[in-house]
Order: C-alpha cells, then sequence, then structure tokens
C-alpha cells in the first residue's frame, strides 16, 4: 500500500500555514462561547471541556471545507451540537433525561404551546431576578429547549443561522423557541413563587 | 390586538379606542411580539404591532415580559472564560 505523503484537498486547500492562520483568526476567538455552550449542554466541566476540545480538534481536522469570511461561529456551533449528540447526550448526567419526543408530545396541542392562560409572571419580578436564578431556570429546561434559547437570546443567532446549526427547518426553530420560552416562563414563575414575590 | 385592522381605519379613529384588556389573538401576538424582540420581524409586522400595541394591555405587558427575559438572559447570566488550560491543551495538540 503506498503512503501517502498528503491529503488530497477537497476543495482549493489551504496549505499548512493557511490552516492555521485560519484556526487562529476564524476560529479561536469563539472559544469562549463555545465553552460556554458546552457546558450548558453537557452541565458537567469535565465533558465541557472535552467537548470543546473534540471540537476544536475536529475544526481543524475538516478546516479545508470551511470557506474563509463565512460564519466561522455558525460553523463551529454546528461541530459541537453534533459532537454533543453523538458522544456525550447517551452519558448525560441530567437527572431527568426527558425524551424529546415526549416532551415534543406533551407541547404539540394548540393549548399547551399557545397558552390561551398566559403564564402569570410580571416584568418586574422578572427584573429582579439575579442571574444565578435566570440560570438554574435555563438549566432545568429539557436540553433541545435550553439549546434555542441559549443560541437565540444568549449567543444572538439569526433564525437561518440556527437552522443550519440543529439540521432543523426555520419554522421549527420558531416553533421551539415559542415552546421553550413558555417553559421558562412557567420555570421563573415558579420561582418568584417560591422567593414569596408576589407575581 | 386586532391583527386583522382594517387599512381603512383612519389613525384618528384609533386614538379614540379604549385600552384593551382581552386579547383575541393573543397567541398570534405572542409569536410576533417574540419575532419582533428576535429581530426576525417582517417590515409589515414591525409597523403593525407599533401602531397597534399601545391599545392592548395584555399585549403591552407581554412584550414587555418577553423583552425583560431576553434581557435577562443575555445581560445576567454568568459567561464563563474558557480555562486557560483547555486553551493551552487545543494549541499544544495542533501544534500551535
Amino acid at each position: 500500500m503506498s503512503v501517502i505523503m498528503s491529503e488530497a484537498p477537497i476543495k482549493e486547500g489551504y496549505t499548512d500555514g493557511q490552516k492555521y492562520e485560519v484556526f487562529n483568526r476564524e476560529f479561536m476567538p469563539h472559544i469562549d462561547s463555545m465553552y460556554n455552550f458546552a457546558f450548558r449542554l453537557t452541565t458537567d466541566e469535565d465533558d465541557a471541556n472535552d467537548l470543546v476540545q473534540d471540537t476544536y480538534l475536529k475544526a481543524f481536522r475538516f478546516i479545508s471545507s470551511f470557506e474563509q469570511g463565512t460564519n466561522a461561529k455558525a460553523w463551529l456551533f454546528r461541530i459541537l451540537k453534533n459532537s454533543f449528540i453523538n458522544d456525550y447526550r447517551k452519558k448525560s448526567k441530567e437527572p431527568s433525561k426527558v425524551d424529546y419526543q415526549e416532551v415534543e408530545t406533551t407541547y404539540n396541542s394548540e393549548d399547551a404551546a399557545d397558552t390561551s392562560h398566559t403564564v402569570d409572571l410580571r416584568a418586574d419580578a422578572v427584573q429582579d431576578m439575579i442571574g444565578d436564578e435566570v440560570a438554574n431556570a435555563l438549566n432545568s429546561l429539557p436540553v433541545d429547549f435550553r439549546t434555542v434559547i441559549i443560541l437565540c437570546d444568549i449567543e444572538g443567532f439569526t433564525y437561518e443561522e440556527m437552522a443550519k446549526i440543529l439540521d432543523i427547518p426555520i419554522g421549527t426553530v420558531r416553533s421551539r423557541l415559542h415552546r421553550a420560552r413558555n417553559l421558562l416562563k412557567e420555570k421563573l414563575r415558579n420561582y418568584a413563587g417560591h422567593m414569596g414575590y408576589d407575581v | 390586538m386586532n391583527l386583522s385592522s382594517k387599512t381603512s381605519e383612519a389613525a384618528g379613529e384609533k386614538q379614540d379606542q379604549p385600552m384593551k384588556h382581552h386579547c383575541d389573538n393573543h397567541a398570534e401576538c405572542m409569536k410576533m411580539i417574540q419575532a419582533i424582540l428576535d429581530g426576525e420581524a417582517s417590515d409589515a409586522d414591525r409597523e403593525h404591532f407599533r401602531q397597534n400595541m399601545d391599545k392592548c394591555m395584555p399585549c403591552i405587558q407581554t412584550y414587555h415580559l418577553e423583552k425583560c427575559i431576553k434581557d435577562s438572559l443575555h445581560n445576567k447570566v454568568e459567561r464563563r472564560p474558557c480555562p486557560e488550560k483547555l486553551v493551552s491543551a487545543i494549541k499544544s495538540q495542533l501544534l500551535i
């Protein structure tokens, strides 16, 4: 068997120097966001470290399929999300491993998703909450709902970028966000109630 | 908020409308409010909302609540920097 000295480039291909340049200039700046996303997905510091490391190594390995100047952050987040699903979700340490299908069914009915009853929560109760309280409410959501809120409200991705990252139609992005936010409001409302707020 | 407001309705008539305390299409309004806050609403939807929102109390409250939650998520939730050890590990593994 002949030894291949260098991998054939997929497109024009980067030189090794170009690979490192693209990696440093376009990928490394997003590492904080990637780390936070990984941590919120895995809820475990060690797993988050491994997930980020795996993702960046994959990103380098497949760097030829990344076009310079395009949306590196979305490209990286997609790799991380896929790695999470393939490698980490199975050994999730989440106490309540919610089957997404089950949640989807529960929240699929128009009534549940559209809240003909609005969640009884006041804006000023939310304003008084500190970061930890909001974070706890967020972390208590099933991972697929947590993900869309993180991508939209924390990382500021557009619906179109989210659709590409998650590999779902834009319509599903909208409806999943809507359901996720309703669920988050309920969690916040419960929290506000426990803290003695008159919501 | 009445999503099917007639375009022939004069602006002056709207001024005289009392504040609504019940929203007939609130589920749809909520979706529009979220799209507006996410920067994903069409110009037509944004304009319609801008013209009608201040006449519908449930919509005003929903807008403020949704905005407050979104701002809290964006501003209050702790963002940790990536551990320096991890950055070093990645760089050394790739010989950067």
